[in-house]
């Protein structure tokens, strides 16, 4: 990092938006076809009907829900990355902020369209908004679930003018290494952006307001995802430890998928001197903590269902344990809190193959605790009669691959169309470390 | 007809364009017409005696409107069909805290990003003729006017402090 100058850094990064070569499309183009797989999957499902899908009585959240809340947690270690550690001035986040906000806005939107395709009949989804429609009903705000529609599309405005804001000194640095259309297009992105001091000034004030209003939003996003459990009565997600643990839960799944982007982004695009093994180490340090916050909170569930002596609590968590979806019970208990403490040997924590294969298992283990969450619950409540089970159809599996499709895609061509380190916060880095190297 | 000329002396170093800026503050010779930086310097703020930005009270107004906006939709959807659901009252404050939040938040964003462009004077497509697209990289660039018949000497000040110089012509000089 101390060899490294203002140039060198403007150079490695825009090197990376130069045309890309076939592989890149190639890549591209089988993402796309993953795309229209799992838009042709709803298509199927809205011209035969939501009883496609797996999900049924009792269990009428399937894994588009699953999928819902595994894409908005995936979103939040973006805004923790970009406000959270902003706020804390940890200066290991600036060479992985501007992936980890891209991330998030991208998490976001495929998110999104879960409560969509798990409506069924998605052109009324108009009823949601408060608006007056010819119903003359509005929508019930003590609904948990418009509570969700609120909050999922304020984080998603708020995400994206934040990350674009972010963009702007970047998006001028481009435009003026630019030439013909590109550059044209790269005039208008940065809003003609100079680097005059007046907008310094006003520049460095409101993205210290953005850090500080998106650091109470990102809580309150999925505090406000965990009561749409928790404020239901079925034994498993009435809790109130459900806010903080999903939060937890969710910046834990957010830190792995950074970690999933990041170490093939800092091969492909040589990015080696600006995520450092230093800024590796720091996230795998971060996933420890949030691992055993997580590994407290399951512990802790399990302790009040006995501790309460409530016949059917216990019997929801006993068959949490034991029942017909212990095993996706198991998988999260392992890759969510046991793999990560491997973490605690510096050897492993700074291996880029122990790296990159541990945040994929805590992908994994995260996208089953939201399967253990929402299935295990409603399959198994009250009364014995109503127990249930649910495999997901062809269907809700081509959406689900399709889903994940849509967001590599959406970030691949991130990657090679705008910059994907932020040139200015890593320039600062370099200032602030008085390594400056002219 | 270009009465004024407008000379940007372009500087390698942070200190360089600090002390250039100090110089041409201390002489009161040439205004300074703005200074450009690839980062957020505070050396050059300081310089320049930036005052703090006035974007933070679009924020406030922008987060009051929000948090009142967010509550009176709740309250007004819920008296525009009065039906109790599960025995909760109609008006029923503490859900409606958390739209009241959310909305909050959304419109002190909507509020920030106003308060930027606004005081920033932006977006600003044209009359990027006085910029010189290396400041966006790693250069700092003092834009200072002068009249034309003192050039060389602003040229010569420029130099004298380690930079590279840049001449434009101007009749309608934007000072600070």
């Amino acid at each position: 990092m101390s060899q490294l100058t203002f140039a060198e850094i403007d150079r490695t990064v825009l090197d990376t938006l130069r045309p890309p070569g076939r592989s890149y499309w190639m890549v591209v183009g089988v993402l796309f076809l993953g795309v229209l797989m799992g838009a042709a999957c709803w298509a199927y499902q809205i011209a035969r009907g939501i009883g496609v899908g797996g999900q049924n009585i009792p269990v009428a959240w399937g894994i588009y829900l699953v999928n819902f809340v595994f894409w908005v947690g995936i979103a939040h270690s973006g805004t923790l990355i970009s406000a959270i550690l902003h706020l804390m001035r940890a200066g290991w986040r600036n060479p992985i902020a501007r992936a980890a906000e891209t991330m998030t806005v991208f998490a976001v939107c495929v998110a999104g369209l879960f409560p969509f395709i798990h409506l069924g009949r998605v052109w009324l989804v108009y009823y949601m908004l408060p608006i007056p429609t010819q119903r003359t009903l509005w929508p019930n705000f003590q609904s948990p679930l418009l509570f969700d529609v609120v909050a999922i599309s304020t984080y998603l405005t708020v995400s994206a003018l934040f990350w674009y804001t972010g963009m702007l000194p970047d998006l001028a640095r481009v435009r003026d290494d630019a030439e013909g259309v590109r550059k044209r297009v790269f005039t208008v992105l940065s809003l003609g952006w100079t680097g005059a001091h007046e907008q310094w000034r006003h520049y460095t004030r409101i993205y210290l307001f953005f850090a500080a209003l998106a650091t109470p939003l990102v809580i309150s996003v999925h505090s406000v995802v965990s009561w749409d459990f928790a404020l239901g009565v079925v034994p498993g997600w009435h809790t109130t430890i459900f806010a903080p643990y999903f939060v937890a839960g969710a910046i834990h799944s957010g830190l792995a998928m950074v970690l999933t982007l990041m170490i093939p982004l800092r091969k492909i695009f040589h990015y080696e001197r600006f995520i450092s093994m230093h800024v590796l180490e720091s996230v795998a340090k971060t996933i420890i903590f949030t691992g055993l916050i997580v590994g407290f909170a399951y512990g802790t569930e399990l302790f009040i269902a006995w501790y309460s002596r409530n016949p059917v609590e216990m019997e929801a968590f006993r068959w949490r344990l034991q029942g017909h979806y212990a095993y996706g019970f198991w998988i999260m208990v392992v890759c969510n809190v046991l793999v990560p403490i491997l973490f605690f040997f510096k050897r492993i924590r700074t291996s880029i193959p122990w790296l990159f294969g541990i945040s994929i298992l805590v992908n994994i283990g995260m996208w089953y605790e939201r399967f253990v969450i929402i299935i295990s619950a409603v399959g198994h409540d009250f009364l014995p009669n109503a127990w249930g089970f649910y495999s997901p159809s062809w269907v809700e599996l081509g959406v689900m691959v399709g889903s994940f499709c849509l967001f590599f895609f959406f970030f691949m061509l991130f990657c090679k169309h705008l910059p994907s380190v932020s040139m200015t916060e890593m320039k600062e880095t370099l200032v602030q470390g008085e390594s400056h190297g002219h | 007809m270009a009465t004024e000329t407008q000379v940007m002396g372009i500087f390698g170093e942070e200190r360089q364009a600090v002390d250039a800026v100090v110089s041409l503050k201390s002489s009161a010779e040439w205004p300074i017409v703005r200074v450009h930086s690839p980062i957020p310097s505070h050396a050059l703020a300081e310089a320049m005696q930036v005052r703090k930005s006035k974007a933070g009270w679009y924020t406030l107004v922008g987060g009051i409107i929000g948090f009142f906006a967010g509550f009176l939709l709740a309250i007004y959807s819920s008296t525009s069909w009065s039906l109790i659901v599960s025995g909760k009252p109609i008006v029923a404050l503490v859900p409606f805290v958390i739209v009241g939040f959310e909305f909050t938040i959304l419109f002190a964003i909507f509020g920030n990003l106003i308060g930027f462009l606004h005081q920033s004077r932006l977006p600003r497509l044209q009359n990027l003729e006085t910029y010189d697209p290396r400041c966006s990289g790693e250069h700092f660039g003092v834009l200072a006017s002068c009249a034309p018949n003192d050039l060389e000497r602003l040229t010569t000040f420029f130099r004298e402090k380690g930079g590279d110089v840049q001449a434009f012509a101007s009749s309608n000089p934007e000072t600070e």
